[in-house]
């Protein structure tokens, strides 16, 4: 009992490293569902490494990082936006050219800048154990206006995911709403990647989530399992990292991501049992 | 794992974009030119503080030209195509060695392969083992960490008596590339030997208990061999700063500071000084910053090194 609990108590930065993937993985659970419902995960991606360029300049002129990302994350969604409606080229070449572009620009800036490559790199692969209050603040912030967001939108989101073509016949603009989606999913990385890192974000919109499409065919149902997981995960990748000295983030992770397949292969068992009724 | 592979993808990427701009670059300017001067040998050094070095021993006999801005990591530094150039039409290229310069060290071997001649400093002293750092070398840190690095300690120039034996090899290094560097080289030793004793001076009053060090990552493995310090932890216990903290090496880290009375971690840039901050906080420790890798305004080796004893000696006194 000793070994899953005492090294929480014992150790703050480990606690502040839980709450903080807490707050991570409930804001995930919510729009990683509809990421993952959608099929969104490559513009997901495409903003967690796509902010490089915004964070670094952000850095170079003594601006807060999470700024500078915001920036990236904009000028990411609104190319998407004006390459898929001004051509006819699809989603994931205008996502994957942009993607690129914005690294290759952010390693650019970083390789010509004196003294950033440090801090850039301990942005991009996590400061899970070195979470402050601030950081603190800022997820919760986030996690609140992601909750009111997906309440106040839930039906035309839920639309969106199950059938995009009744949400105009329903009356809302679905353009609009897409737009919004995406939003949220460029507020969560840009918030939380500075509390856990690029990889750990991106990790906790898909693994959870997926997990909750697996279990579950009712969005709500879907959201509180990909939490659990998230949670879940967080508590035992945080105690692998303590007890084996794994990296902190990438344990997290690797947590979630094998719960996938556990719960993946147990499903498709029981289908090839039961057989699939669905 | 998982994070090395990303961070090697995001070196390819990287490597490429150079790749793009160097054929660019050729294009433009029909064959880069150096900047140094046709007459004169050049010698081509990977970082600043290498680099001061090799600028006394060589004094006017040669170009000195360093790579590397002064102050930036060299385990993350990555080559400009001008910087491949230089490397390439070097007479004499003196680099670290013991793969500091991880992402230079391709250049320098094909370099070498094309006839420049090489002088890897850490060829030249006496190696410390990774880990085996300080007077006695407890096995509680768990020093089995995720390093990129071979075994070998590379951060030689933090102990001038190790520079000192670099100095004397250099010395004749040059006069068989046919630069004479008269007697600078046997005179520079002399320097730093004696700057070896200002620091013996220096940290004389500090009582054998105070000299405990825990640092950012390993760097100061050849000061504490030199001066009797233990090193006895990092907040990343590996050679290099590109490795991430683990929750483990944090609390077991946090452990040694309370039983052996640490008062001070020296961090350094590299280290993400969230964490060093947070774990700081925790042990309620304070935080010096050393200058591990940054050359000082007046460019001299001897100041860079009794600056880095003074602060620490300051920071230990009781």
């Amino acid at each position: 009992m000793g070994n899953f609990v005492r090294p929480f108590l014992d150790n703050e930065f480990l606690q502040r490293a839980f709450l903080a993937g807490v707050l991570v993985s409930l804001t995930c659970a919510v729009v990683g569902t509809y990421v993952v419902l959608r099929g969104m995960a490559f513009i997901g991606d495409a903003l967690a490494h796509g902010v490089l360029p915004g964070v670094a300049g952000a850095l170079m002129i003594g601006m807060p990082a999470m700024a500078g990302a915001a920036v990236g994350a904009a000028v990411m969604v609104g190319g998407v936006g004006l390459i898929t409606s001004r051509s006819k080229l699809s989603n994931d070449t205008a996502i994957g050219l942009l993607f690129i572009g914005l690294l290759a620009l952010g390693v650019v800036m970083v390789s010509s800048a004196d003294s950033l490559t440090g801090d850039l790199e301990a942005i991009l692969f996590g400061q899970f154990l070195g979470v402050n209050t601030s950081d603190l603040v800022a997820q919760l912030i986030a996690l609140c206006l992601v909750v009111v967001v997906a309440v106040v939108a839930s039906r035309p989101f839920l639309l969106l995911c199950f059938d995009a073509d009744l949400v105009s016949a329903m009356g809302y603009r679905a353009a609009w709403y897409h737009r919004l989606m995406l939003l949220l999913i460029a507020a969560t990385v840009v918030v939380s990647f500075q509390t856990v890192g690029a990889l750990l974000v991106f990790g906790m919109l898909l693994a959870p989530a997926g997990v909750g499409a697996l279990i579950s065919k009712r969005i709500g149902t879907m959201m509180l399992w990909s939490a659990v997981v998230g949670v879940v995960s967080t508590y035992v990748g945080l105690l692998a990292s303590y007890h084996f000295s794994w990296a902190a983030g990438a344990s997290v992770v690797l947590t979630a991501v094998s719960i996938f397949f556990v719960v993946f292969t147990a499903v498709s068992m029981r289908r090839s049992i039961v057989g699939d009724r669905s | 794992m998982g994070i090395m592979s990303h961070a090697k993808f995001r070196n390819l990427v990287s490597r490429s974009i150079v790749g793009v701009f160097a054929a660019a670059a050729v294009v433009a300017c029909g064959g880069g030119e150096s900047s140094t001067s046709p007459d004169r040998p050049s010698v081509v050094v990977t970082y600043s503080i290498l680099g001061a070095v090799v600028g006394e021993v060589v004094g006017d006999t040669a170009d000195v030209v360093v790579l590397m801005p002064n102050g930036i990591d060299p385990h993350e530094w990555e080559p400009s195509a001008k910087d491949i150039e230089l490397l390439n039409n070097a007479d004499l290229i003196v680099s670290n060695g013991l793969d500091l310069e991880g992402n230079v060290m391709e250049a320098i071997e094909a370099a070498e392969e094309d006839g420049v001649a090489v002088f890897h400093a850490t060829d030249h002293i006496e190696v410390i083992e990774f880990g085996a750092s300080g007077l006695h070398d407890d096995e509680e840190v768990g020093y089995e960490g995720e390093d990129e690095h071979g075994d070998g300690d590379p951060h030689f120039w933090t102990s001038p008596v190790e520079m000192a034996a670099v100095v004397e090899a250099l010395g004749i290094a040059l006069a068989d590339i046919g630069i004479d560097t008269g007697d600078r080289a046997a005179m520079m030793k002399e320097s730093l030997l004696n700057t070896d004793q200002d620091i013996r001076d220096l940290v004389e009053s500090i009582p054998a208990e105070s000299r405990i060090l825990v640092t950012g990552h390993e760097s100061l493995g050849y000061f504490a061999h030199e001066y009797e310090f233990e090193v006895v932890g990092a907040v990343i216990p590996s050679l290099s700063s590109e490795a991430e903290a683990s929750a483990g090496d944090l609390a077991t880290l946090k452990e040694t500071i309370a039983d052996e009375g640490v008062s001070v971690i020296f961090t350094e840039m590299g280290t993400s000084p969230d964490v060093v901050e947070a774990l700081a906080d925790e042990a309620q420790v304070s935080v010096v910053e050393l200058s591990t890798h940054f050359l000082p305004e007046d460019g001299t080796y001897k100041t860079f090194i009794l600056q880095l004893a003074s602060m620490i000696s300051v920071a230990l006194q009781p």
